[in-house]
């Protein structure tokens, strides 16, 4: 698609003299601007017999700091107009605001605040560790098939590994982590150093320098902290069966993936889209309509910045079939991929879909700003947004087959979900 | 460091879009937006559920999801094939009072999708085994929403607001009972005589530089014929409840809240978007500080109000660990009761919001589109957007106060709830309410 081809994104950096890293990308014409910071700390950076602590301050970090109340973070943007919200995963933790450009300052300004002064209270630890809770109640423990991403994890990473747990982490460890750890936690990874932001929206780069010198500048230099090496998991692919009150019968098969950053990721992602994604795919065609074995089938990656990541095919048996014969005619029909590979056209409608969604991702200063960042942490520089367009252009069906082949004919791990009155 | 202070910049305003008919009788909406390369489509085919046999409910649904299966130009799953090329990706909801189908597709490549499109809506070949899969798949989507506590709860709010003997009280999708007596003549009658082009709208939005729209839709033209329209009685008053859906093994309790009240058209709908705003649906709103932020109990509280096709409806709900559910539901309909009335601070902060977040929530060609449609789907014209920000502008704090207490009242909100009734229901009792176990 000739748009994506011709993306060229003016993107300016600088570095603070404390060590923040910056990245504007001017738009005139945007509705409002795009602040973006992410923190490079994850659960991978959690030690795993104290996990949950990186989640915990993507609530900690809305409840106030020296010029600010508990609570008026969101509530200032919100009566701006803005739009607010923090995230965190395995590999970094990202607060964002998009905001008008007359709020551009304010919003700098309470980044900085809280950078530099959090209040790490025993009241705002004690009412969030609540919220937490509540939160993987809801989002975990409370919804049919909650345990799913924990139990698939398990069977790539063992518990001691730094990706061996999720990023909502153990309720027991945050019932038993004391202030002291809190306020160290943050002392270790919240620095200006271990952080990048980038500015999407209508603001020139020297007057977005500027701004952030102003406030952000204000927060002392420390050193950029240390993140630990993560070994290769020797996990053997291995066979586990749960059940629970759950609908339906699924099935994932896993296999060990490489870190995000690596080269095959685009064409597997291309080979994973061309066999599950929708109607017209192979496994579709094949597994659901032709042989009646599956009633649905889907893929994922769940991808890591500094070791294996994981990629997964799910289905869901087709009445009366069993986790096993629908497990195995997936394998079969990869295993036939694999060896002719996909057609041209089969590649053609993969990448139009792909950059699709990917300029839909683009459309927005809010997006656009925190996928600048997923590809500076990722590849090591924002720009590497202006050339995924020619990648995915330059991909052909023999670079596909081979990333199949390289790492997907493997023994997956198999996980049998089943409802509880069902037996293999 | 001082705190720096905010100018906020002029007001924005929605988009005019350039209105046409084409000669089936098929009204277009088209915005251009310059910059906007990702253009979207939204189709509104103004045909309502209650229309729906009711021993066949969920045919919309299976009719819409079938469609792109196969066209009689291109059968057999081709059709999603070419449109997948062209870069464009189709969706679509059968809702209550409309269905839509919509779409997003690079800009310049529009003429073919819409050729693509055209065939969608017009000449679906809708085989057996199509239907026999969309049928299931509905089924088993069915059945993983009565395994999810906020579904149940939600469906349990609409039995209640609306009663089982109205479509409105029964689930959107039908039930796996209807779902698995749908015939394929029965989805190939709906399409006939729902599918129609004299009352749809067709919006277009995007960077429509260069394009010929007459040329990019005329595969559309002659569609026409007008759907028939389903009496729309209304609403009967029916009496407020507390009701409970036992799921024995949930962790938290699921609750929602609410009643139905005016709509759009109504000189208080906008103090009630205010109100609305201030009572849950900002992050600092007061029920959120209150459950969330000081008490503990709830990862959220959420709601507001919401306009329907003739009327309205508002809404507030969370989901709270079981032991606090009962105290949280008592300090949730107290602050329904809204002793302390709204502060001038409550009030312009909800207004400096909603009228202050609209350039964000329209930035994409995709929200216009799906905000115009919204519109079309009722008989409004795209300008209500702005004449509605006009008159956020207005109510005064005391009017905010009074429109919220005049329809919004704790005794007239009706409560659903999932979770364990065997802690629930003696706590709720204890705390002087009366639930009513339903299933």
């Amino acid at each position: 698609m000739t748009d994506g081809r011709r993306l060229d994104y003016n993107l300016v950096e600088t570095t603070l003299d404390n060590g923040l890293r910056v990245c504007v990308q001017p738009d005139p014409v945007a509705p409002a601007v795009a602040v973006n910071i992410w923190y490079e700390v994850g659960s991978f950076d959690e030690d795993p017999t104290r996990t949950g602590f990186a989640h915990l301050f993507e609530h900690l970090m809305f409840q106030g700091s020296n010029n600010v109340a508990s609570g008026e973070h969101m509530a200032l943007v919100e009566a701006n107009g803005g739009s607010v919200n923090a995230t965190t995963s395995t590999d970094r933790t990202n607060y964002f605001e998009t905001v008008p450009r007359g709020a551009l300052d304010l919003a700098l300004w309470l980044e900085a605040d809280r950078m530099s002064s959090l209040a790490i209270t025993a009241e705002n630890f004690a009412a969030q560790r609540e919220v937490v809770k509540e939160e993987k109640r809801q989002r975990y423990d409370n919804q049919p098939y909650g345990d799913l991403l924990e139990l698939l994890v398990a069977q790539h990473f063992p518990a001691d590994h730094p990706y061996g747990h999720l990023p909502i982490g153990s309720m027991a460890h945050l019932d038993d982590a004391t202030l002291d750890d809190v306020q160290q936690f943050f002392d270790d990874w919240y620095r200006p150093s271990n952080a990048r932001l980038v500015l999407s929206g209508p603001v020139e780069a020297d007057e977005a320098f500027d701004l952030a010198q102003r406030y952000l500048g204000q927060v002392p230099r420390r050193d950029r902290p240390d993140h630990a090496t993560a070994p290769v998991p020797a996990l053997p692919s291995r066979d586990t069966t749960t059940h629970g009150n759950v609908p339906h019968p699924l099935v994932y098969l896993s296999w060990n993936t490489p870190p995000a950053a690596h080269d095959d990721h685009l064409p597997l992602d291309m080979a994973l889209s061309i066999l599950a994604d929708g109607h017209t795919s192979r496994l579709h065609k094949a597994v659901v309509r032709s042989r009646r074995l599956a009633a649905e089938v889907h893929a994922a990656s769940l991808p890591h910045l500094r070791s294996t990541s994981i990629t997964t095919l799910m289905a869901r048996p087709t009445d009366g079939i069993s986790t096993d014969v629908t497990a195995a005619a997936l394998v079969e029909e990869l295993a036939r991929f694999a060896e002719g590979g996909p057609t041209d056209e089969e590649l053609a409608r993969a990448i139009a879909q792909y950059e699709r969604d990917w300029l839909l991702q683009l459309a927005t200063v809010e997006g656009r700003s925190d996928l600048l960042n997923d590809a500076w942490l990722t590849f090591g520089t924002p720009g590497h947004v202006n050339q995924h367009a020619a990648e995915l252009a330059a991909l052909n069906v023999d670079v596909v087959r081979d990333a199949v082949r390289t790492h997907l004919l493997a023994t997956p791990s198999t996980l049998h979900y089943l409802p509880s009155e069902v037996s293999l | 460091m001082k705190r720096p202070t905010v100018s906020l910049a002029g007001a924005w305003h929605f988009p005019e879009p350039q209105v046409l008919a084409l000669e089936g009788g098929t009204q277009i909406w088209a915005f251009d937006l310059p910059g906007q390369h990702i253009a979207a489509l939204e189709l509104v085919l103004p045909t309502s559920l209650s229309t729906e046999p009711r021993p066949i409910e969920g045919v919309a649904t299976v009719a819409l999801h079938c469609a792109d299966e196969g066209t009689r130009s291109n059968p057999d799953g081709r059709i999603s094939e070419l449109l997948e090329l062209q870069g464009a990706a189709l969706h679509g909801h059968a809702s209550q009072s409309h269905t839509s189908l919509g779409g997003d597709a690079p800009a310049h490549r529009l003429p073919a999708v819409m050729e693509l499109l055209a065939e969608v809506v017009t000449e679906p070949s809708f085989e057996a085994s199509d239907i026999e899969h969309h049928v299931e798949m509905q089924v088993a989507a069915f059945d993983s929403r009565v395994a999810s506590p906020d579904w149940v709860a939600k469906q349990a709010l609409r039995q209640v607001l609306f009663g089982r003997d109205s479509r409105e009280g029964r689930p959107v999708a039908g039930t796996p009972e209807t779902l698995k007596a749908i015939s394929r003549d029965d989805v190939l009658a709906w399409h006939s005589t729902q599918w129609r082009g004299g009352n749809a709208t067709l919006v277009v939005a995007g960077d429509l530089a260069g394009l010929d729209l007459s040329s990019a839709l005329s595969p559309l033209n002659r569609w026409g014929g007008d759907a028939a329209c389903a009496d729309t009685a209304p609403q009967a008053h029916r009496p407020t409840q507390i009701v409970l859906v036992d799921m024995p093994d949930t962790v938290q309790a699921t609750i929602h809240a609410g009643g139905l009240t005016v709509g759009r058209r109504h000189p208080d709908w906008a103090a009630l978007k205010l109100g609305g705003h201030a009572m849950c649906g900002a992050f600092a709103s007061r029920l959120n500080l209150e459950l969330r932020e000081r008490q503990g109990y709830t990862y959220g509280v959420g709601g507001g109000f919401s306009a329907r096709q003739d009327d309205g409806q508002f809404f507030v709900g969370g989901s709270f660990r079981v032991e606090v559910a009962a105290d949280a539901l008592r300090r949730l309909l107290d602050g329904l009761a809204l002793a302390q009335p709204f502060s001038d601070a409550e009030v312009q902060d909800a207004k400096r919001y909603l009228i202050g977040v609209a350039p964000l929530a329209n930035e994409t060609a995709s929200d216009i589109a799906r905000q115009a449609a919204v519109l079309a789907a009722v008989g409004e014209r795209a300008s209500f957007v702005n004449e509605h920000f006009a008159a956020l502008e207005l109510p005064t704090p005391s009017e905010v106060t009074s429109a919220f207490r005049h329809h919004v009242h704790p005794d007239a909100t009706s409560v659903a709830i999932s979770g364990p009734a065997s802690v629930l229901v003696p706590a709720l009792q204890a705390a002087g309410m009366d639930p009513v176990v339903i299933s």
